[in-house]
């Protein structure tokens, strides 16, 4: 290995941290554009370390103090490299999009404070993927958690301060659960790297084994946003500016992907069936419930927000159909759905961070991220449109995109497992692809009302009639590029799963069987656009394309205006209706006479107010029986020191009596 | 080679006998309803004509307003050359169940934006009707497709219709069989699930979306839809192991017999419809491996 590729990696993380110094150098723009240099300088360096890892098999980059107690703390292995790719990859088209995007907030935002919080978020994430040992990932974990914390309330207004109040108490139950599951895995070393873990989780009993994964799973799945555990990322992830939202949707929760999959598949045991159901009971119950809200969500952003968790639930539910597929000895269908839930994980960074970029130019032209205030930006902005286009495309899971072959893969292995020895399997198998199937179809409808609200028809407010401030070429591109990459991956779909088969079951040879059946999506790709590209022919031959006339539309002879078109409520109506007993809305009608004496002529208003289940009737009674207990346990506080000195005795003797 | 040339000869057949298709379930319709009815050929000449009108675009529009007919119309197009339903071995092989539910959802988003562009409240009505259905029907097509899948035991289309498979030599497939028809007649928006004939807000779905559509534009959308009526009821008829012809004739006279008896369903109970197609095919699927 030569000392240029080794040095690749620690000048990627170098680089990411000069940034965050450079940044706190002053008020002035220089500052803000060097220190985003520098982060690009860092996104590149880490994309090149980690093609050297990913394209030449076995190769591991590392870089550690050179005393033997703590060799290696640090090093990317092909499974790792995944994850650093698209950290590197994001970071690096987000430093792109903000040089101008943040020039335009320098009043809302602290830009000094700002950017060296990006920095230092994009260092914790580099950092955990790249940690070898409980001690340094928990490290970069707490890095990334606290930095994105405050970057959360960077805008200092009073719902981004609660939110960021609510992600800190989740990300914190979950960073605890973590510990707790690494130290009582460790069993006293507390030095131990993940080699040495391996070795101990091997020989440790069932039920330290379980309670671990009890553990890993609530540390995990709250950061990565399960339900029950999303209750922060819809109301944080939107909270922050665009920029940060694609670092934290697009891969942040890839990082926390990562570590669940790095502790189930490099340190504990194989887990088993029952294990196995409870992450896809969880997925799958994420995946409904999160394209459900986004269907309904009336705020462009949370709605990206929900459609996270949904995506977050297909994963999960494609990790857990693997690990039961393991439990039950089908290695093809174990191996598939495992490439499928990277290669969606992949996908999902992609479309997932290009659509939060978007979102942050739409959100600054019509000054709002209320859906009913948008419309008709396609008009005035049409290039940007198109790209977001394709996002949305890609994001409904449609062909030929990239995540559409993420999830034709993983549907296609369990269609060639339903007829398994075993009818339980059978069962789930089943129950599975009707789910996931019927998540899909939602998708689409939560993609099409993104974009057909925002961007078709007429303005639905005066913000949106005339955009000032339109997209600029570093946002463009940046967007683009994304847009771009998720069609790329796509048509390049099976070199792609091969390369991630290779890097991530190092064990078995990395060929992917999915039976019969042959992946080609170019062919698909080629032929859907020859048969449109046919037609155009066709209608330029048989008819005149002059022949055509500008005029009003059917209006029913009165005047129409953007007040009578459909507004998000309106399109999503029926999907509330069919399925009201999941969501619960509230709905309140007020009507006002317009004269006091005459009842009958009144102004009416109507609201809709979406309510969270969870919310009502799991944190909120939970938070009010805390502050109860709270209040019984002030009543030992009498003010009175030798009372308090009596509590210390206590407590001391017992934690004698506990530890000896 | 002799595959190419199998695909064309099938995608002209498709395209040729799509208007007859349309004009011969109008023409039954009118028989079974006591009226003497248009001949079955008008829809050739009512496209021809449409053809050659003015095309008036609505002045709230955008690029994607004048995308839709191309895309639609190719995704028809796509549809009648890649699927094997005239020739059992045609089609091309690599168009799996997974790829025809995806591109009959592109067909339907392309349709339901716009809808939605041209600003007008019967556009949003038909979109916002249309996508519920599109998103809620997906999942039987997919389940129910799985379940021939299974039995052909390939994902591959080409396998599923080429091996013979049908309702009659396999019996056990009988409630997907119904399924199906549940899917082809919500796909097309056809009784119980919308009114083709009618101009009516409380009815209208597909003709409320191309409400705004006129001239060349009109002429193909309204060509896509009978290519799409043509291929699923060609799907159908290979599955009860018909005939290109008997298909045709039998099909669109059990379609226009069954229009004739049922009224349409209030689209607000549209979730029972859904939920019966979607419980039937998975009732079909997990069928299969119990006996």
């Amino acid at each position: 290995m030569s000392l240029f590729s080794q040095n690749l990696l620690f000048a990627s993380l170098l680089f990411t941290l000069f940034s965050g110094i450079c940044a706190l150098g002053g008020r002035s723009l220089v500052f803000h554009k060097l220190s985003q240099g520098l982060l690009l300088v860092s996104g590149v360096l880490g994309m090149l370390a980690s093609f050297k890892v990913l394209l030449a098999p076995q190769t591991v980059l590392y870089f550690g103090l050179a005393s033997s107690e703590f060799f290696p703390v640090f090093q990317l292995d092909p499974y790792g490299a995944v994850f650093f790719l698209l950290i590197s990859l994001v970071s690096f088209l987000s430093a792109l999009y903000a040089v101008p995007y943040l020039a335009s907030y320098q009043e809302t935002y602290h830009l000094q404070s700002l950017n060296a919080l990006v920095a230092t978020f994009v260092l914790g994430m580099q950092l955990v993927v790249v940690s070898q040992s409980p001690m340094a990932f928990m490290l970069g974990w707490e890095t990334m958690s606290l930095a994105s914390f405050f970057l959360v309330v960077s805008d200092r207004s009073h719902e981004s301060v609660k939110a960021a109040l609510l992600y800190l108490v989740m990300t914190h139950l979950g960073a605890g659960a973590l510990l707790i599951g690494f130290l009582l895995l460790a069993q006293g070393f507390f030095f131990a790297d993940f080699e040495q873990l391996a070795a101990l989780a091997a020989s440790a009993p069932l039920w330290i084994l379980s309670v671990c994964f009890g553990l890993f799973f609530f540390g995990f799945g709250s950061k990565a946003g399960l339900v029950p555990f999303h209750v922060w990322l819809p109301e944080a992830h939107p909270a922050a500016p665009s920029h940060i939202s694609a670092l934290m949707s697009g891969i942040m929760l890839k990082v926390a992907l990562y570590g669940f999959l790095r502790v189930l598949l490099f340190i504990l045991p194989p887990i088993g069936a029952t294990a196995s159901l409870f992450i896809l009971g969880f997925g799958l119950l994420s995946a409904l419930y999160g394209v459900l809200y986004a269907v309904v969500e009336r705020d462009f952003k949370r709605t990206l927000a929900f459609s996270s968790i949904e995506n977050i639930g297909l994963i999960f539910t494609m990790l857990g159909v693997a690990f039961f597929a393991q439990s039950q000895g089908l290695e093809g269908l174990y191996q598939t759905a495992l490439i499928a839930a990277i290669f969606f994980a992949i996908a999902h960074a992609i479309f997932k961070s290009g659509l939060f970029l978007a979102s942050g130019l739409i959100v600054r032209a019509v000054h709002s991220r209320d859906l009913e205030k948008m419309g008709g930006l396609a008009r005035q902005m049409p290039l940007f449109s198109m790209v977001f286009f394709v996002l949305c495309l890609a994001a409904a899971s449609l062909p030929p995109f990239a995540p559409f072959f993420g999830e034709w893969i993983f549907f296609q292995s369990i269609l060639q497992n339903f007829s398994s020895q075993n009818l339980f399997v059978t069962i789930v198998l089943i129950l599975t692809f009707a789910v996931i199937a019927l998540v899909g179809g939602l998708a689409i409808f939560a993609m099409v009302k993104l974009f057909a609200i925002s961007m078709l028809a007429e303005p639905r407010s005066e913000a949106a009639r005339e955009v000032h401030e339109k997209p600029r070429a570093g946002e463009l591109f940046s967007v683009a590029i994304l847009a771009f990459l998720a069609l790329g991956l796509g048509l390049y779909a099976p070199t792609v799963l091969s390369l991630i088969g290779a890097s991530v079951l190092v064990s078995s040879p990395a060929e992917i069987t999915v039976g019969s059946a042959t992946i080609q999506p170019s062919l698909i790709f080629w032929l859907l656009l020859g048969c449109v590209f046919v037609v155009w022919i066709l209608r330029r031959i048989f008819s005149r394309t002059a022949h055509e006339r500008i005029y009003h539309g059917w209006d029913c002879g009165q005047p129409i205006d953007a007040s009578m078109e459909y507004t998000a409520t309106a399109f999503s109506a029926p999907i509330r209706f069919f399925f009201r007993l999941i969501l619960k809305t509230k709905k309140t009608l007020v009507a006002q006479p317009v004269v006091a004496t005459n009842p009958w002529i009144t102004t009416r208003t109507a609201t809709v107010d979406l309510r969270s289940i969870w919310m009502d009737y799991g944190y909120v009674p939970l938070g009010r029986f805390i502050i109860g207990m709270a209040e019984q346990v002030k009543k030992i506080q009498s003010g009175n020191i030798r009372f308090y000195l009596l509590l210390m005795f206590l407590t001391l003797i017992l934690t004698i009596w506990v530890a000896l | 080679m002799s595959l190419t040339i199998a695909v064309f000869i099938q995608g002209i057949v498709v395209l040729a006998l799509a208007p007859l298709v349309t004009g011969l379930v109008r023409w039954f319709k009118a028989r079974l309803q006591g009226r003497h009815g248009a001949a079955p050929w008008l829809v050739y000449f009512t496209l021809l004509t449409t053809l050659k009108k003015e095309n008036v675009i609505s002045e709230s529009r955008s690029w994607v307003f004048r995308c839709v007919p191309f895309v639609v119309l190719g995704i028809a197009l796509f549809l009648s050359l890649t699927l094997p339903i005239v020739f059992p071995s045609g089609g091309i092989p690599q168009v799996d169940l997974f790829v025809l539910a995806g591109v009959l959802a592109l067909s339907s988003v392309f349709l339901v934006l716009g809808g939605l562009d041209a600003a007008t409240a019967f556009g949003g009505m038909g979109a916002s009707r249309e996508m519920t259905i599109a998103a809620l029907i997906e999942p039987t097509t997919l389940i129910t497709f799985a379940t021939f899948a299974s039995v052909a035991g390939s994902s591959s289309l080409q396998d599923i219709f080429g091996n013979g498979i049908t309702v009659i030599s396999h019996p056990a497939l009988l409630l997907s069989f119904v399924a199906l028809v549940l899917i082809v007649l919500a796909e097309n928006a056809r009784y119980p699930v919308d009114n083709p004939a009618t101009h009516l807000e409380l009815t209208m779905v597909h003709e409320a979306m191309v409400l705004e559509y006129s001239g060349p534009y009109l002429a193909m959308l309204e060509y896509a839809s009978s290519i799409k009526l043509t291929v699923f009821l060609l799907i159908l008829g290979n599955l009860v192991g018909a005939g290109l012809l008997t298909t045709v004739v039998i099909g669109s006279f059990a379609l226009a017999l069954f229009e004739s008896t049922i009224a349409k369903m209030r689209f607000f109970r549209m979730q029972e419809y859904m939920s019966i197609a979607f419980f039937l095919a998975l009732a079909g699927l997990i069928l299969i491996f119990i006996i």
